[in-house]
């Protein structure tokens, strides 16, 4: 019936090629390579200040990709961030004791959560909420405590901050 | 109409565009008729989308390459080269994507359909169609503005894939940056939404635009040679024009 | 075979018929008041100066334009009043020879004639294929059914859009100067085949041209039209000797008559600048 069967053949080699290539797009290059929903738990943590940290953001064990950040709401009793993060099921073995921290990837770089391992024998469970938590680092707040203590004249008292603040660890 | 109304250049460039919103409207009202000619559409598809697919994808290779090497150098005055996957793929999927893909198509493909219509009415083609009891703007006029409609995104996606490649060869092969890194921070950062899916939207748009004007113009050219080449620049005259004018009023409501 | 001009055949005999055409395009009357028509099974020729818009006359007839003024039916329909569907399910009984062919260049000889059926009639393809064929065979290009439009000389192009003209078994067909630009060869070829459809399937036809050698050939009846209406009719021989201003020019072969070789301008004298002169 069909008159020139090469039309059809080349049109739909095109259209596939132009669906496999969306659909590298979507699932190599986007967020939602990261999403394992069926192979993922969820895990808890509150925070003072997230800062710039925002959903899907990567959540990291020594610089390790692990999960990302699921969803961030404000608990409106105790006025903090609710910070609820999805976790690859391959890394079921999280001490209970770890400790959350916000950090910034690079000088420029978009924020993440980093989790120190602590030394407890029983591991995190989905729903469970991580205690030891560390809110970002302003850095309006350390220019401001900069100036404060007297900039360079008092560089012996500039370890508050850098104490609270080991980037280069989670640095990728 | 008085004549002299219709001699001032405004009014007319107005009654233009008037023209061409009725002929859309035609081509649409045309478009279920059309589907009978599913065979013609599928030639089409090839015609603008196959075809192009050489010039899409070198294209796409050299944008992603020289993008790599632009945003390396420019990111490293700020020490955040780390980012250069994201912005890579944030220039492409966003605005280059859609935008330099459009403007290929209504080169190649655009001036085609333009020059090829604009024959069929110079030799009577379409008048012997409508004589067989043919309507040509369904057998003619809609596959070709559907087959815009659905090439051009899909065209917009082997470019932003071949612009990846590109950026990954100069990013991670050639400047040396760490291969984790560059796909790690795009795909922490590049959203499907509102990155991936809103660059193909504007694809689409575009796709409906080229191939609307480059049948239009080619409908409405004059049958001559003479009047067929100047239907054949302003298809590409235009569908750039409106390319970009589009792509920022769709820029400005979808950010 | 009448010569007298206020001869009117019965209606009923008549497969067009054309009552009080007025049409303008632009600023320019194209016709004013044309009546005529056309006998069922005859071959009629359509002559008259360039410019009186013979084309448009077949236009009216098959509904690409809509007359000012009068009316044109075909069949009995008036053209201008039908539905969209309606016209297009006349034109399917209506064959159109285009002055340039008008082959679709996409598709291959046999294509182009297969064109109106696998539009308008589901067949199966063996039958389609026997078809067009017989088509083809009938204008003698059987052998050229792979042929692309670019690959075939102006004769035989026109030929192919006979066959295709002819492939729904049309009661009407209309020629656009089916003779220019052919050789000695191909015009007779293309006459027999004219005459030939007429005698073997009784298609009524209809052709404008300019050739009076060849139409006295082939037509039964000749009309000529000048300045918007019919200014004479009869059959050929008859026409030649008709003492008319009109017929004397267009078949007497004089440069300036009631067409005049001039065309209008203002006054040569001033023009040129003798204006002062003269005055």
């Amino acid at each position: 019936m069909n008159p020139r069967p090469s039309y059809a053949i080349g049109t739909g080699l095109f259209i596939l090629l132009g669906f496999a290539a969306l659909a590298y797009l979507a699932t190599q290059t986007t967020s939602v390579a990261n999403i394992h929903r069926g192979n993922s738990y969820l895990i808890k943590a509150r925070f003072q200040n997230i800062g710039q940290l925002k959903e899907r953001a990567p959540v990291k064990i020594a610089g390790v990709r692990i999960g990302d950040v699921q969803s961030i709401a404000l608990e409106p009793q105790r006025m903090d961030a609710l910070v609820v993060m999805s976790i690859d099921k391959r890394y079921n073995d999280i001490p209970d004791d770890s400790s959350a921290a916000i950090f910034t990837s690079g000088l420029l770089g978009d924020q993440y959560v980093g989790i120190e391992p602590g030394g407890s024998p029983t591991f995190l469970k989905n729903g469970d909420e991580m205690v030891l938590t560390q809110s970002a680092m302003s850095i309006e707040n350390l220019i401001g405590k900069f100036l404060v203590n007297g900039g360079p004249k008092s560089s012996g008292t500039d370890a508050a901050p850098a104490s609270a603040t080991p980037p280069a660890s989670g640095k990728p | 109409m008085s004549t002299n109304l219709r001699r001032h250049w405004m009014l007319q460039g107005i009654a233009s565009i008037g023209e061409c919103g009725l002929f859309f409207v035609a081509v649409l009202g045309a478009v279920p008729k059309s589907l009978r000619y599913w065979r013609e559409l599928a030639r089409q598809i090839w015609f603008v989308g196959a075809m192009s697919l050489v010039i899409v994808m070198t294209c796409g290779l050299f944008v992603g390459m020289v993008l790599a090497l632009q945003l390396y150098y420019t990111l490293s005055i700020f020490g955040g080269t780390a980012a250069l996957g994201t912005v890579v793929a944030l220039s492409l999927f966003r605005e280059l994507g859609p935008v330099v893909t459009a403007l290929l198509v209504a080169g190649r493909a655009g001036t085609a359909v333009t020059a090829e219509i604009g024959l069929m009415r110079a030799t009577d083609q379409l008048d012997a169609m409508s004589m067989m009891a043919v309507d040509p703007l369904a057998y003619v006029a809609s596959p070709r503005f559907l087959a815009g409609l659905v090439a051009m995104p899909l065209l917009a996606c082997v470019f932003n894939a071949m612009g990846i490649f590109g950026g990954h060869l100069v990013g991670v092969s050639w400047l040396g940056l760490d291969n984790g890194t560059f796909w790690g921070n795009m795909t922490s950062t590049v959203d499907l939404h509102k990155d991936v899916l809103d660059g193909l939207y504007k694809s689409v748009v575009f796709g409906g635009v080229v191939s609307l004007i480059a049948v239009f113009q080619g409908y409405t050219a004059p049958p001559t040679s003479e009047g067929v080449a100047y239907s054949t620049t302003r298809t590409v005259v235009f569908s750039s024009i409106v390319i970009l004018a589009v792509d920022f009023v769709m820029t400005a409501f979808m950010t | 075979m009448t010569v007298a001009s206020d001869h009117q055949p019965v209606p009923g005999d008549a497969l067009v018929q054309v009552r009080g055409l007025r049409t303008q395009i632009g600023a320019k009357a194209i016709f004013d008041g044309l009546d005529l028509d056309v006998p069922r099974g005859s071959v009629t020729a359509i002559m008259g100066p360039s410019g009186t818009g013979k084309t448009t006359l077949l236009k009216h007839m098959t509904g690409q334009l809509r007359p000012d003024a009068g009316s044109v039916r075909v069949d009995g329909e008036d053209v201008a009043r039908l539905s969209r569907r309606a016209l297009f399910g006349l034109r399917e009984r209506i064959g159109f020879l285009f002055q340039n062919s008008a082959l679709l260049t996409d598709f291959n000889v046999f294509e182009n004639v297969a064109f109106p059926l696998r539009q308008h009639a589901n067949l199966p393809e063996e039958l389609l294929r026997d078809i067009v064929l017989t088509k083809l065979q009938a204008v003698g290009l059987r052998g050229a059914a792979a042929l692309m439009p670019s690959e075939l000389s102006g004769g035989m192009a026109r030929r192919v859009a006979l066959a295709r003209a002819i492939v729904f078994d049309p009661m009407l067909i209309l020629y656009d100067e089916p003779f220019v630009g052919l050789d000695p060869i191909a015009l007779n070829q293309v006459l027999r085949l004219i005459r030939t459809l007429n005698k073997t399937l009784g298609i009524t036809s209809i052709l404008v041209a300019h050739e009076l050698a060849a139409i006295r050939r082939v037509a039964d009846r000749v009309y000529l039209i000048a300045n918007g209406r019919l200014v004479a009719q009869g059959a050929p021989d008859e026409l030649e000797h008709q003492d008319s201003p009109w017929t004397r020019q267009f078949f007497g072969g004089e440069a300036d008559g009631p067409v005049p070789f001039h065309y209008p301008a203002p006054d040569y004298a001033t023009e040129l600048g003798f204006a002062g002169a003269r005055r």
